[in-house]
């Protein structure tokens, strides 16, 4: 999997690489862990929920109490529920993320993986950031899924902690020409003008040690030049865009 | 749709008790189907083999640590080639799954954690079709018979003529 380099060092590219199919290994025998006792509970929730259904109408209406009960057990379940969705879509989402079955290039509508990032990133964003969602009628594009994942992944956690209290991560596509662009912006503090030409740059990092990996952005970059597109960023004290430009069609 | 007013039997194979009670549990409450279960795929074929029994449907996991769930099924296929076939699978391999049940032929796929309801539905449409299917067959063999009649009588004219 790795690239090395002439001399035979393997790049920080190449380790991601390394990382990212250790992870897809992973996250297929997690998926597969999950989903057997995640479709018992799913499947005995809704038994439970038939049954008490039978009873309460072979019982017919009871006193108070004894309904006050049956709507505790129904309510009961309809939360049960809803906490197995969730941990569906959050399944559903880590094996969309990673992409197993796919690790070379190929045709993806990106939204789906925008969305599966979003469902992985939730927890950064919890109540304290609305995302707001542009999406255009987008054409599939010939790319790396996985990679591209990564690189969503990435902008977006950065804007998360670009945010220091409430605000707003924007996420627009829209098609020009050969292209499609992702625009992520967000209402976070910015990066200060001197920082804007060097956030590409390996190694650069402003979290300080222990925060961040001064990798992250260096790599989007790799992967989006490898996809032959390009990423720019803007920033003010208003907040930080950056946009991804790639080929519908790869070269 | 008179043969789908007998019971059917319904063989269910899971490795995991969990997974054939929490299905066991479901067709106690919405169905009058006979379940029969096995945690164990070998056994489950000697339960066929020896008890030349009745079955109606067969449901199978997929990742089991005797056999997997394509490999039981392709044996059931030998025995029962007429029964319809579900894979139950929390496999997140989609691609190479899709590839093995064109191998062996299934009649659905079904991924964990999988909706009762939706169970419920392609299990009442694989016994639907299986009736179907045998009532082809007795057509067709019935036209058949028909035929080799005819054939006679066409001989027999063709004497009479000759």
């Amino acid at each position: 999997m790795s690239k090395k380099t002439q001399e035979g060092e393997l790049t920080p590219q190449s380790i991601q690489a390394d990382k990212m199919a250790a992870l897809g290994l992973l996250v297929a025998g997690v998926a597969h862990e999950i989903n057997t006792p995640m479709g018992a509970i799913h499947s005995n929730n809704d038994n439970m929920r038939r049954a008490v259904a039978k009873i309460r109408k072979l019982l017919g209406p009871q006193e108070q109490e004894v309904e006050r009960l049956f709507d505790i057990v129904d309510e009961v379940c309809r939360n049960n529920e809803a906490a197995t969705e969730r941990i569906m879509k959050i399944v559903h989402s880590l094996k969309n993320f990673a992409r197993l079955d796919e690790a070379e290039r190929k045709e993806v509508d990106i939204h789906e993986g925008i969305e599966s990032t979003l469902t992985l990133v939730q927890h950064q964003l919890k109540n304290r950031i609305r995302v707001e969602k542009q999406f255009a009628d987008l054409p599939e594009i010939q790319c790396h899924p996985i990679q591209l994942n990564q690189v969503f992944m990435n902008i977006l956690v950065n804007a998360a902690h670009a945010i220091p209290d409430q605000g707003t991560i924007t996420i627009k596509t829209l098609k020009e020409g050969g292209n499609v662009k992702v625009v992520i912006g967000d209402t976070g503090v910015g990066i200060p003008q001197e920082h804007l030409s060097k956030i590409f740059d390996p190694g650069f990092t402003t979290k300080g040690v222990g925060l961040g990996t001064g990798l992250g952005l260096s790599i989007c970059y790799k992967i989006v030049q490898d996809h032959n597109g390009k990423i720019e960023v803007e920033s003010s004290s208003a907040g930080t865009i950056f946009t991804i430009t790639l080929p519908i069609k790869d070269a | 749709m008179s043969e789908l007013s007998s019971t059917p039997t319904i063989l269910l194979v899971d490795d995991e008790e969990m997974v054939v009670n929490s299905i066991k549990s479901f067709f106690a409450i919405e169905s009058d189907y006979k379940l029969v279960t096995y945690t164990s795929p070998q056994k489950a074929l000697e339960d066929i083999e020896r008890n030349h029994r009745s079955i109606d449907l067969v449901i199978s996991d997929y990742l089991m640590p005797e056999m997997d769930g394509i490999t039981f099924l392709a044996k059931v296929k030998e025995k029962l080639p007429m029964v319809p076939r579900i894979l139950l699978t929390g496999y997140a391999d989609k691609e190479n799954a899709i590839k093995a049940i064109n191998n062996v032929g299934l009649y659905q796929y079904i991924e964990k954690p999988w909706d009762n309801e939706d169970l419920k539905l392609i299990i009442r449409n694989g016994l639907e079709k299986n009736v179907l299917l045998k009532q082809l067959e007795a057509k067709i063999r019935e036209v058949e018979r028909a035929q080799r009649e005819l054939s006679e009588v066409q001989k027999d004219i063709l004497r009479v003529f000759a």
